[in-house]
C-alpha cells in the first residue's frame, strides 16, 4: 500500500515539473497570445491594451499561477484556431485517440508474443531468422512510411478501407471501427517488431535458467513449459516495455493522424504547433505527457499483481 | 586486426557493410555529383517511372530521384550524427555526475530526466522545432534535446554499477580525486555503453528527422533530406509511388544497417547479452 502511495506522490511531483517545462517551453515563442488574436499589422496601442487585459504583463510566474489555476478548476482557455474552449475539444480528440492507440496496441501485442516466443522457442532456426528479421523491417522503416503503403495497397489499390477521415464510434460504429483500422495498423506495426524483439530476448533469456531445465527434468510436456513456466515470468517485462511503449505511440500518432486526417490529439496538436495556438500547445501537450505517465503508473501497478515477488519485498 | 565473432554472422556483415556504404555515399557524393543535378527540373518527364535517363524516376517537378536521395543522404547523416553527438554531450556528464554522486543530486537530476521522459520524444522534438523555428539547425538542435533525458538515463545506470566495483574502492582509497576517479576509472568503463547507445540513437535520430521533415518542422527546402522527398511524394501516390519508396527505401536501409551493426557491437562489447537481440 505505501508503495502505491509512493509512486502517487511522486506522480504528482513529476506533473508539476511536467507544467513547468511545458509553460516554460511554450513562452520562449516569439509573439504572444494578443500578437495572435490580433494579427502582425495590429494597431500598437490596441495591442498593449489587450495584452494588459490578458494579464501578459505580468510576471511569468504569476502567469504560470493563473494557468495552473485554471488547469485545476477546469478552465483551459479557449483555442485560438478553433475558437472553442479546449477542455472539451481535447477530451474528444482524447477519445479518438484512445481508440487508434488501444487497438495498435492490442494489435502488437497479439501479433508480438506469440512471434517473439517462436523465435526464442527455436533460437537460430529458420524460424528465429524469419520472425527476427521482420521485425528487424519493422523497427526499421517509418511509421509513416508503412502509412503510405497500406494507403496504396488498401485504399487505393484494394479500395477495401476508406484513405482518410475520423467517424466518431457513437454515430457509426463500424464505420468509425473501418476509419480506425489502417492508422492503427501503420502505428501497430513498428510497436510490433519492438515488442516482438523484446519478447524473444526475455524468452530467451529464461527458457536458458534452471528452473526451467528442472521443469523439463521432470518431464513436463514442452507446452507447458514454454506456455505456462516461461512467458509466465515474461509477462512482467513485455508489459513494462509495453508500457513504455505508450510515450512511443503518442509521439507516432503525431505523424500518422496527420497522414490519414484522422482528428485525434496527434491532429490537433500539430495543428496547434503549426498555428502557434500558445494555450492549445501548453494543454495538450501537458495532456499528452500526462496520459503517457499514467499509463506508466498503471503498468507498474499491475506488476504488482502480476509477479507476487515484488509485493513480498 | 580480426573482426569480433559477432560482426562474423551474416547479420553483422550486413550492417558493416550497410554503414559503411551509406557513411561512404554521404562522404563522397556530394563531391562526386555536381549540386545542380539533383535540382535540375526536367519538366518534359515530371513523375517519370524509372527509365534509362532516370534510373529511380523523377519527381512532381522532373528532378531526378536517383541524385535527390544520394545527395539527401548528407542531409539526413549529418543531422543525425550532430543530433546524437548533442545529447552525448549533454547526457554524459549529467548521467555521470547522477550516478557517482547519488543521493540528492542523483534524486534531483534523475526526477529532470523523468519529467523529461514524460514527453514522447518526437513530441518534444517537434514543440522545440516549432518553438525556434524549424530549420536545419534547429531541426538538429530538436532531436539532440529530446534524445538526451534517454541517453543520460543510461549513462546514470552504468555509471552507478561501475563506481562501486571494487576497483573504483580501490582507487578511492589509493587517494585519487572524485574527478580522477570519475574520468580515468570510470568513464572508460561505461564507453562500450555509449557507444551502443549511441549507434541505436543514430537510427532513432534518421527516423526522427524523417518524421519531423515530413510534418513540416524538420529539414527546409531547398535542402533535400529523405524525410521531406516523403512528404514531397504524399499528393502523387496514385500515379507515382516510386517517390515515396526510393527515399523510404534509402531511410530503411541506413536504419536497418545501424540496427544491425548496433546489435553486433553490443554483442561484442558486452558479452553478457549475447544473443539477447
Amino acid at each position: 500500500m505505501s508503495y502505491i502511495l509512493n509512486r502517487i506522490l511522486s506522480m504528482l511531483l513529476t506533473l508539476f515539473l511536467i507544467s513547468a517545462i511545458t509553460f516554460a517551453v511554450t513562452n520562449i515563442l516569439p509573439g504572444d497570445v494578443a500578437m495572435m488574436i490580433m494579427g502582425t499589422q495590429s494597431n500598437p496601442e490596441a495591442l498593449a491594451g489587450l495584452r494588459e487585459s490578458l494579464g501578459l504583463n505580468d510576471p511569468l510566474l504569476v502567469q504560470y499561477g493563473r494557468w495552473i489555476g485554471g488547469m485545476l478548476t477546469g478552465d483551459w482557455g479557449t483555442s485560438l484556431v478553433f475558437k472553442e474552449p479546449i477542455a472539451p475539444l481535447l477530451l474528444q480528440k482524447m477519445t479518438a485517440s484512445g481508440l487508434i492507440v488501444l487497438f495498435s496496441m492490442s494489435i502488437a501485442l497479439i501479433c508480438a508474443v506469440p512471434l517473439g516466443v517462436w523465435a526464442a522457442v527455436h533460437p537460430n532456426r529458420w524460424q528465429d531468422t524469419a520472425s527476427s528479421s521482420a521485425a528487424l523491417l519493422g523497427v526499421s522503416l517509418p511509421d509513416f512510411f508503412w502509412g503510405i503503403m497500406m494507403i496504396l495497397l488498401f485504399a487505393r489499390g484494394l479500395h477495401w478501407l476508406p484513405s482518410s477521415g475520423f467517424v466518431d464510434p457513437g454515430e457509426d460504429l463500424l464505420l468509425a471501427f473501418r476509419h480506425a483500422l489502417l492508422p492503427s495498423l501503420a502505428l501497430g506495426l513498428g510497436l510490433m517488431a519492438h515488442l516482438t524483439r523484446m519478447t524473444r530476448a526475455t524468452m530467451t533469456g529464461i527458457l536458458n535458467q534452471e528452473f526451467i531445465r528442472v521443469a523439463r527434468a521432470k518431464g513436463l510436456g514442452e507446452r507447458t513449459v514454454v506456455w505456462r513456466y516461461g512467458l509466465a515470468n515474461a509477462v512482467g517485462p513485455v508489459m513494462t516495455v509495453a508500457g513504455l511503449q505508450v510515450g512511443y505511440l503518442f509521439g507516432s500518432i503525431i505523424v500518422i493522424e496527420s497522414l490519414f486526417n484522422y482528428t485525434g490529439m496527434g491532429w490537433l496538436t500539430y495543428q496547434a504547433l503549426l498555428n502557434r495556438d500558445i494555450p492549445l500547445i501548453q494543454a495538450s501537450v501537458f495532456v499528452i505527457a500526462a496520459v503517457v505517465m499514467l499509463a506508466n503508473l498503471i503498468v507498474d501497478l499491475l506488476y504488482v499483481l502480476v509477479d507476487p515477488r515484488i509485493r513480498l519485498s | 586486426m580480426k573482426l569480433p565473432a559477432s560482426f562474423r554472422t551474416s547479420k553483422g556483415m550486413l550492417g558493416i557493410g550497410l554503414v559503411l556504404a551509406i557513411l561512404l555515399i554521404a562522404v563522397i557524393a556530394p563531391v562526386l555529383i555536381p549540386a545542380d543535378w539533383a535540382t535540375k527540373m526536367d519538366m518534359r518527364a515530371r513523375l517519370s517511372p524509372p527509365t534509362w535517363a532516370h534510373p529511380l524516376g523523377t519527381d512532381q517537378l522532373g528532378r531526378d530521384l536517383m541524385y535527390r536521395v544520394l545527395l539527401g543522404a548528407r542531409t539526413s547523416i549529418a543531422i543525425a550524427s550532430a543530433a546524437v553527438l548533442m545529447s552525448i554531450v549533454i547526457g554524459l556528464p549529467l548521467g555521470l555526475i547522477s550516478g557517482y554522486a547519488g543521493r540528492t543530486t542523483d534524486n534531483v537530476l534523475m526526477r529532470l530526466v523523468d519529467t523529461l521522459l514524460a514527453f514522447p520524444a518526437l513530441l518534444l522534438a517537434l514543440t522545440i522545432s516549432a518553438v525556434l523555428g524549424p530549420n536545419l539547425q534547429n531541426t538538429i538542435i530538436a532531436i539532440g534535446i529530446a534524445f538526451t533525458p534517454f541517453l543520460a538515463r543510461i549513462i546514470r545506470g552504468e555509471a552507478l554499477r561501475v563506481a562501486q566495483m571494487p576497483y573504483v574502492e580501490a582507487a578511492r582509497t589509493a587517494g585519487n580525486s572524485d574527478a580522477r576517479l570519475i574520468v580515468r576509472h570510470i568513464l572508460p568503463n561505461i564507453m562500450p555503453a555509449v557507444i551502443v547507445q549511441s549507434t541505436i540513437s543514430l537510427a532513432f535520430a534518421i527516423l526522427a528527422e524523417a518524421g519531423l521533415s515530413f510534418l513540416g518542422l524538420g529539414t527546409q527546402p531547398p535542402d533535400a533530406s529523405w524525410g521531406l522527398m516523403i512528404q514531397a511524394s504524399r499528393d502523387y501516390l496514385d500515379r507515382a509511388p516510386w517517390t515515396a519508396l526510393v527515399p523510404g527505401a534509402a531511410v530503411a536501409l541506413t536504419v536497418l544497417g545501424l540496427n544491425m551493426f548496433g546489435d553486433a557491437l553490443r554483442d561484442a562489447l558486452d558479452p553478457r547479452s549475447k544473443g539477447a537481440s
